[in-house]
């Protein structure tokens, strides 16, 4: 039994601190969270830009301007979430930036960012549409414009609908960026695959980082939660 | 005050408001009943464009609101209060934001003015007590109490009410006809679809009968009441009196 435990400590041991190796794990694992952060910031940007074109044609008078858009928003949301995130961070890297100077870090968070994107602005519009009708109409007959009802009434009420679905979207996002070893990145995965082939061992390292990802989503979960709690205030009765 | 000219809407192949003409006076508290389906809801969202017309035209002292621009509807808009038959309070925000969201929105009052203006509607209606509460806590009447006063925050010239008692249980339909009644006291410029004819007979300075599109007939409510010409009308007033 003493034995047993000893050979475990050892394994985890070179896993981890011979040869200073954390470090190669806890800068892994920056890189993957700024990947998912700036991934996150484009997904939730252009999905928005996205939700809100949907939103629009779909509520608007019809005008060919907001067709068009929708149209375009249309096809994109179907290419993007009709393919796969591999297949797309191959295209970028390989393709559409091979010839390009950037680090593919810069690849990575624009792979992510787009897919995540498309997901996200159906997340979005579909917390819009969830608010009532009748909130809009309340905004506009006191003379707010529709931007104005948009932002100070429906946008607020939408999010509370959108926070949950948003939040799985996130946690899924952080996990997907495990791939970006392909592409050359050094996220915290690339990193404990570096050195399970340095010890000739791959359970420690692998352990390690399902640990380090599973951290950081179940701190994300609590801080969601927390988010989603206190807008759910005005529930209050 | 509003005139409407050869007013007609149409919902796709269905003709809602047949080329209405109509004329409200400053002061005038227009009472409209009629069927349901009869387009008098329709009629009333077509005052302030909230549905927009198909054809015909809207004025609003003078000003030809089916011809404005988006930027003047709004602004025209900040004159005509209305109350919604399901209250629309803004769930997210206290009954005091609610107040006073849109006047400091548009920049017509700071908000310390906003405020000190809401806690007066509020002291009122006899509800200050609930000015940093969320609507969720509220009662349907104390709910459609608050909406009219959201409305009145922003001083509006004329109030559209639709149906704003139909969606309330019974017992606090009253405290919101008390209220109405009182603006109509104090000559606010009311136009009113609503089943309550007690209401009608009691506030309405002129009584307005529609069916299938049409205003059928219009009189003060003792000839209204007492006196209905029209078959249609007869048949109505002998169903829900």
């Amino acid at each position: 039994m003493g034995n047993w435990l000893m050979s475990i400590w050892e394994s985890f041991d070179k896993a981890f601190l011979v040869n200073n190796r954390y470090i190669a794990y806890l800068e892994g694992f920056r890189t993957t969270l700024i990947i998912s952060f700036f991934a996150v910031l484009l997904g939730v940007g252009v999905g928005l830009i996205l939700a809100i074109i949907k939103y629009m044609a779909n509520h608007l008078e019809k005008n060919i301007i907001l067709t068009v858009l929708n149209w375009i928003a249309n096809i994109y949301i179907a290419i993007i979430r009709g393919t796969p995130v591999y297949v797309q961070l191959l295209i970028i890297y390989f393709v559409i930036f091979a010839k390009s100077p950037l680090p593919p870090i810069v690849s990575a968070v624009i792979c992510f960012g787009i897919n995540s994107s498309a997901y996200v602005a159906e997340i979005i519009r579909a917390g819009i549409e969830a608010v009532d009708g009748g909130q809009m109409e309340a905004g506009r007959s006191l003379g707010l414009s529709w931007g104005q009802t948009m932002i100070s009434i429906i946008m607020p009420q939408a999010i509370k609908n959108i926070l949950p679905a948003l939040g799985n979207e996130f946690i899924v996002l952080i996990k997907e960026t495990a791939i970006v070893g392909t592409i050359t990145v050094l996220d915290v995965t690339r990193a404990a695959q570096n050195v399970a082939v340095a010890t000739f061992d791959y359970l420690p390292p692998l352990l390690i980082t399902a640990a380090m990802y599973l951290v950081v989503v179940v701190i994300l979960t609590k801080l969601l939660g927390t988010l989603e709690r206190r807008l759910a205030q005005s529930d209050r009765r | 005050m509003i005139d409407v000219k050869d007013l007609n809407k149409y919902f796709g192949e269905n003709h809602v408001l047949k080329n209405l003409n109509e004329h409200i006076e400053q002061g005038e508290k227009v009472v409209i009943v009629g069927p349901s389906g009869s387009g008098k809801s329709t009629f009333l969202r077509c005052l302030n464009l909230m549905e927009k017309p198909t054809s015909g035209h809207v004025i609003f002292e003078g000003h030809d609101i089916t011809e404005a621009k988006s930027k003047e509807v709004n602004q025209i808009r900040q004159k005509m209060g209305m109350v919604f038959q399901h209250f629309n309070l803004f769930p997210h925000l206290t009954i005091k934001d609610n107040i006073t969201l849109a006047p400091v929105k548009l920049g017509i009052m700071s908000k310390s003015d906003a405020e000190k203006k809401a806690m007066e509607l509020l002291k009122r209606v006899g509800l200050e007590d609930k000015a940093d509460s969320y609507p969720a806590q509220l009662s349907g009447g104390q709910k459609q109490r608050i909406a009219i006063v959201r409305s009145l925050a922003m001083n509006p010239e004329v109030m559209l009410f639709d149906e704003p008692t139909s969606a309330l249980d019974p017992e606090m339909v009253g405290e919101v006809l008390d209220l109405m009644k009182q603006l109509a006291e104090d000559g606010m410029t009311m136009v009113v679809v609503t089943h309550e004819m007690g209401f009608a007979r009691e506030v309405a300075s002129r009584v307005m009968f529609m069916a299938d599109g049409h205003i059928l007939e219009q009189n003060t409510p003792e000839e209204f009441f007492a006196n209905p010409q029209n078959d249609r009308l007869k048949d109505f007033l002998s169903k829900v009196l």
